[in-house]
């Protein structure tokens, strides 16, 4: 079958080079991304009543053909770059479809703040604009943004506060509140109002 | 179906993120286990294919009453509990001795099953064989051949050589290093016989024989080396018993791709041999009616009639300067 099933004309001039093609009369199909060859040939097998060891011979025959045309495809297409860690071969991406082993993960549903920052072209904030720590030019330490001595929280629990002269808000103020203690109201209310925009956000997202 | 946990701490949280679908998937773990009835061949070669597929691999090592072909919700079960998505359950009966059923998953219900009947006699473990073992989790090389894998209409074959090539293939890396060429799994088809009318009878089914070599190569003189085979082990020949497809809506799901951000390939635009950009663009239909051939007096357009009969020689040329002004919009 194969063009190199020739090791008599091997062994009798040592120095004559191995033939390292192989001939099929269909070619070989190839996906390279999962080191695969596929043999359309017919197995020429001799019937079964013939010894195991011939018929081990054969597949054995048939298998280095496959092999040596699938390593000669590897190394003559593949991009070989040399490394520390050895030589790599670059592979191309599998062909051969397989099927998944979970759905495709559905897309996210697009919140309100996420289409309104996609319009404007705002993006979201880098890893080092959302680290909790920031140089106090005042003191000149690295001190917390928010959280437990945050600068957010400055001069909430300050024994004295100015309360503004004729400001709107002292005006409306609710009975039995004072400006100590607004700070944290507010942020309160701001936690609240953010749950309220996410239920909204969910159930527009299921409703699709 | 297990109870739907809502994580409460981060741990739980990172474990179920693991298991959740993704767009470019972990590679799939198998799951070994065997029934109640389950010949010491069969499971010998559960133990050779689980040590071939180690690091994405469990087994389970008591008896499991399964019937897969009558109820496969046990295995569903085990399936979405280990989250594994092969599944070879061996069994051995009287009816299907030696018999190694592949079972595959999506999204935790049954994809596709198929029984794989071991031939006793010929069967021979890895330890059987001497020399130099692969170490674990190497990738192997491919092969399949025959003409039985090629078939257009899935069959059992091509389901067969699906199940293998996803059981092989191991982790998906865009980068190789060539020592790590080192063994091939090679699968070969018989011939299907002219006989095979009798299509029940697995007997006259044709064999599949699969076998694991090690890659010697050597200097050939040439640029490529020279391949030499030395048998590694296990050595396997299947029959093909009984087969399940997946539905065609699941197969659908299964076999979805995700969108993913590399840019699709415009159309019509191309780039030539000096790197200039060409597009082939839609210029619409185009009005052959008003192409303007060769002037001849015989062809001139007559003057309307009745119009020049009725009208003042002012008017007439007015509508002589109408005329202009259309052949000027034309040509605009």
């Amino acid at each position: 079958m194969s063009a190199d099933a020739a090791p008599s004309a091997a062994a009798t001039s040592k120095p004559a080079k191995l033939p390292v093609t192989v001939d099929k009369p269909t070619p070989y199909t190839f996906d390279l991304g999962l080191l695969l060859a596929q043999d359309p040939n017919p197995l020429s097998l001799t019937t079964t009543t013939s010894s195991p060891e011939t018929r081990e011979a054969e597949l054995a025959a048939i298998a280095r053909d496959g092999t040596q045309s699938l390593i000669n495809q590897l190394l003559t297409t593949c991009p070989i770059s040399a490394t520390k860690e050895g030589v790599l071969l670059s592979l191309p991406p599998p062909q051969t479809a397989l099927p998944r082993e979970k759905p495709v993960p559905a897309v996210k549903a697009e919140t309100k703040w996420s289409a309104f920052a996609k319009r404007r072209g705002i993006k979201p904030k880098t890893r080092e604009q959302r680290r909790n720590l920031a140089y106090d030019e005042v003191t000149g330490e690295f001190g917390r943004k928010w959280g437990y001595k945050g600068a957010n929280k400055a001069g909430q629990d300050e024994p004295i506060i100015e309360v503004p002269f004729n400001s709107r808000k002292e005006a409306e103020r609710k009975e039995g509140t004072t400006i100590r203690g607004d700070k944290r109201r507010e942020v309160r209310e701001k936690i609240k109002r953010n749950e309220r925009k996410m239920r909204r956000n969910q159930r527009n997202a299921e409703g699709r | 179906m297990l109870r739907q946990i809502k994580p409460r701490t981060a741990r739980s949280k990172r474990a179920l993120e693991k298991r959740a679908p993704k767009v470019v998937e972990n590679p799939k773990t198998a799951l070994f286990l065997r029934g109640t009835t389950c010949s010491q061949k069969v499971q010998d070669a559960l133990a050779d294919l689980y040590s071939m597929r180690q690091t994405h691999a469990k087994r389970f090592h008591k008896k499991n009453p399964v019937h897969p072909f009558e109820d496969a919700s046990s295995l569903t079960f085990f399936s979405e509990k280990n989250d594994c998505s092969l599944i070879l359950f061996g069994s051995s009966n009287k009816k299907r001795p030696h018999n190694i059923t592949f079972c595959r998953t999506f999204d935790y219900k049954m994809f596709d099953m198929l029984e794989f009947y071991l031939d006793a006699e010929s069967y021979r473990s890895i330890s059987q064989f001497k020399g130099k073992k692969v170490p674990v989790g190497t990738k192997p090389l491919m092969v399949f051949a025959g003409t039985a894998f090629e078939s257009t209409v899935p069959n059992e074959f091509t389901t067969a050589k699906s199940m293998l090539i996803d059981f092989f293939r191991g982790e998906t890396s865009d980068k190789i290093d060539v020592e790590g060429l080192q063994y091939v799994v090679v699968v070969s088809a018989d011939e299907p016989t002219s006989s095979t009318t009798t299509a029940d009878d697995p007997s006259s089914k044709p064999v599949l024989h699969l076998r694991t070599y090690l890659i010697r190569t050597k200097r050939s003189g040439q640029r490529l080396p020279r391949v030499e085979l030395e048998e590694h082990g296990p050595r396997m020949d299947f029959r093909l018993g009984r087969v399940q497809q997946p539905d065609e809506a699941v197969l659908k799901e299964a076999m979805r791709k995700a969108k993913t951000s590399e840019e699709r390939t415009k159309k019509n635009i191309s780039t030539d041999i000096m790197g200039d950009k060409l597009g082939r663009i839609h210029t619409g239909k185009v009005d052959l009616s008003t192409l303007q051939t060769r002037k001849m007096k015989g062809l001139k357009r007559e003057r309307d009639p009745h119009l020049l009969e009725d009208d003042d020689s002012d008017e007439g040329g007015d509508l002589v300067e109408e005329e202009v002004q259309v052949k000027r919009k034309r040509k605009n």
